[in-house]
């Protein structure tokens, strides 16, 4: 079964959508998160296929899945503070609803 | 093994921050949380030290690549002066913020000391890898930074929301990179543009697709920024956040933002060898940016007018700076980034006092709100005098570095036929003075206040010591001007 990477791509622009539109539509500050992680990782998908597209059978093209792997580290870090966060907000508000943190406006 | 340690010399400032960051967080461990001053002091000792390999390194002017990654060069050095400077002046503010001693102070200096690090490398690289690290350890460390206060409300939703918006954007960007990187093949800027390059190949094509991936990639700087549409985090998160923090984000991280646009956009379109699609390419994207420049400064202007606490308008003021310092990016000549880079340096001194400024009167008035201000200036005089001087150099008027800043860049854009934009600028211009006299009439223009203002040495003179500086470096303008067109290197390759 030989996938072309262009199918690839286009599942990468559906899971971008997706984590675009979730965390535009979703109220719940963890849900965004979620949907922010699934943005990140639809650039894995894509640097990976793009990786495929310029790799030949003789050279492997290595940014691609290099930067996939850094890109995960950073997710992961950026899940750390975000969630370190949103748990010093519940205490204070004992909530997790975006709408919740509305106290500066202007 | 000799090209490894020539190497390891260029990255000699990147290696002192490293260790001091280190440093201040053992050595705020070993004091447990009493004393933090001397971390503070550690902090400014080796800031001191990466200056001096930094002056070290603007002698040798031939930009050079260590470890295939990290640029060294006089691009990458303005804006680490820039951020060593900067940081130099925030550590000086923690230490005599009033409302700060009450807090562990420790891990401030290294999360600000983390923060630096990663805008020394974002700026100096043409790697869209190591940008993107770069790019994040600033991120991460900022947002920690805002939540600070974990107590305060305001705090903790000022964090919130950065981190959210900052991941969004973040996702946006990588998104971008990942496009860019499959069009092209590379992910090294200095590659894809030049002739023969996979942009070039790519643009004969069909311009589309990089088009949506240029957008995506400036939409995760815009937001570093604060350019409209990715600027409404910037409000809530300057107000929100400690008023050291915010100055520190108000002018290290988004003077390192316009950096890595800068960068990006001088590496991909404006490097000698760049093929004539490609520049006739970064026209189009500089036109883009010339009308995000007018919505921009438009947008924080007008919204500066109502507010009603000096730290949200300035949190809206540094929204409108941007817009300005976006008139020379969009011109997209080496002139056009020269004025913006003139204006960054200029927007340091003239914002970095008017913060100094709002974090005395925090201290001395419990609040940020401009009615506290009234009568104020006939208590503090030299503070007060010195602010005017602030407030006139960010509107713009003789004889202050930002009239000069101002000045290039509109010269710049009318050069460029950029009429309307320019235009657009000055009016913001007049509108700007509306918001920035009140302060001033609020300080001057009404009966003494009966309050008395504790004194403030130390902060006072170095507030003093900008004030002089926006004023002389507005006068004798050549220094500056100097440093920002030597800074250009990059472009000339």
């Amino acid at each position: 079964m030989n996938v072309p990477s262009e199918h690839l791509f286009f599942l990468s622009a559906g899971l971008f959508s997706l984590g675009v539109l979730g965390f535009l539509v979703r109220r719940n500050v963890i849900v965004t998160l979620m949907c922010v992680e699934l943005m990140l990782n639809a650039a894995n998908l894509a640097f990976l296929a793009a990786s495929r597209m310029h790799s030949t059978p003789e050279a492997l093209d290595v940014q691609g899945p290099v930067f996939s792997i850094f890109v995960i580290t950073v997710a992961a870090a950026e899940a750390a503070v975000g969630l370190a966060l949103v748990i010093a907000l519940y205490r204070l508000k004992q909530s997790v609803e975006s709408d919740s943190a509305s106290e500066m406006k202007g | 093994m000799n090209a490894y340690l020539e190497g390891l010399r260029g990255l000699q400032p990147e290696i002192v921050m490293t260790i001091t960051a280190l440093a201040a967080l053992v050595f705020d461990l070993l004091l447990k949380g009493r004393e933090s001053r001397r971390v503070g002091y550690l902090t400014l000792a080796g800031l001191a030290f990466t200056a001096w390999f930094l002056l070290g390194q603007w002698g040798d002017s031939a930009p050079r690549t260590v470890f295939g990654m990290v640029a060294i060069d006089q691009f990458g050095n303005f804006f680490k002066l820039f951020t060593v400077a900067a940081l130099a002046m925030v550590v000086l503010f923690v230490m005599h913020d009033q409302r700060e001693r009450e807090h562990g102070v420790g891990e401030y200096y290294f999360l600000l000391l983390g923060a630096a690090i990663g805008v020394f490398f974002m700026v100096s690289t043409n790697n869209l890898l190591l940008m993107v690290l770069g790019f994040e350890l600033l991120s991460l460390a900022s947002y920690s930074l805002a939540g600070f206060h974990k107590g305060d409300r305001k705090s903790a939703e000022a964090a919130m929301k950065y981190v959210i918006f900052g991941g969004l954007a973040t996702g946006i960007m990588l998104y971008g990179m990942s496009l860019l990187y499959g069009l092209t093949g590379t992910i090294d800027l200095a590659k894809m543009g030049v002739e023969g390059g996979g942009l070039v190949t790519q643009l004969a094509k069909s311009p589309v697709p990089v088009g949506i991936a240029m957008v995506l990639i400036l939409a995760g700087f815009a937001y570093k920024v604060s350019v409209a549409p990715f600027h409404f985090w910037t409000p809530d998160v300057y107000e929100g956040a400690p008023t050291p923090v915010t100055t520190f984000l108000a002018v290290a991280s988004k003077a390192a933002g316009f950096g890595v646009m800068l960068r990006f956009l001088g590496a991909i379109f404006l490097r000698p060898g760049v093929a004539d699609s490609v520049a006739a390419y970064g026209e189009r994207i500089g036109l883009l940016l010339a009308i995000l420049a007018a919505i921009t400064m438009t947008l924080g202007n007008f919204a500066a007018l109502r507010q009603t606490s000096l730290k949200r308008m300035l949190a809206y003021s540094s929204i409108a700076h941007a817009g300005y310092v976006l008139i020379g990016v969009a011109c997209m000549t080496e002139q056009g980034f020269g004025a913006a880079l003139y204006y960054l340096a200029a927007y340091y001194f003239m914002n970095l006092g008017a913060f100094g400024f709002l974090l005395y009167f925090e201290g001395v008035n419990g609040n940020d709100s401009v009615e506290s201000l009234k009568g104020m200036g006939f208590k503090a005089p030299l503070i007060s005098c010195v602010m005017v001087a602030f407030l006139v150099s960010l509107t713009g008027l003789p004889p202050t570095v930002g009239f000069y800043g101002k000045y290039l860049l509109f010269v710049e854009g009318v050069n460029q036929g950029l009429y309307w934009l320019v235009v657009v600028a000055a009016l913001n211009s007049v509108v700007s003075l509306f918001y920035y006299l009140r302060v001033a009439k609020a300080l001057f223009l009404a009966k003494p206040a009966e309050r008395e203002a504790a004194p403030a040495p130390v902060l006072t003179g170095f507030v003093t010591a900008l004030g002089v500086a926006t004023v002389a470096l507005g006068i004798y303008v050549l220094p500056l001007v100097a440093w920002a067109q030597r800074s250009l290197d990059v472009l000339r390759g």
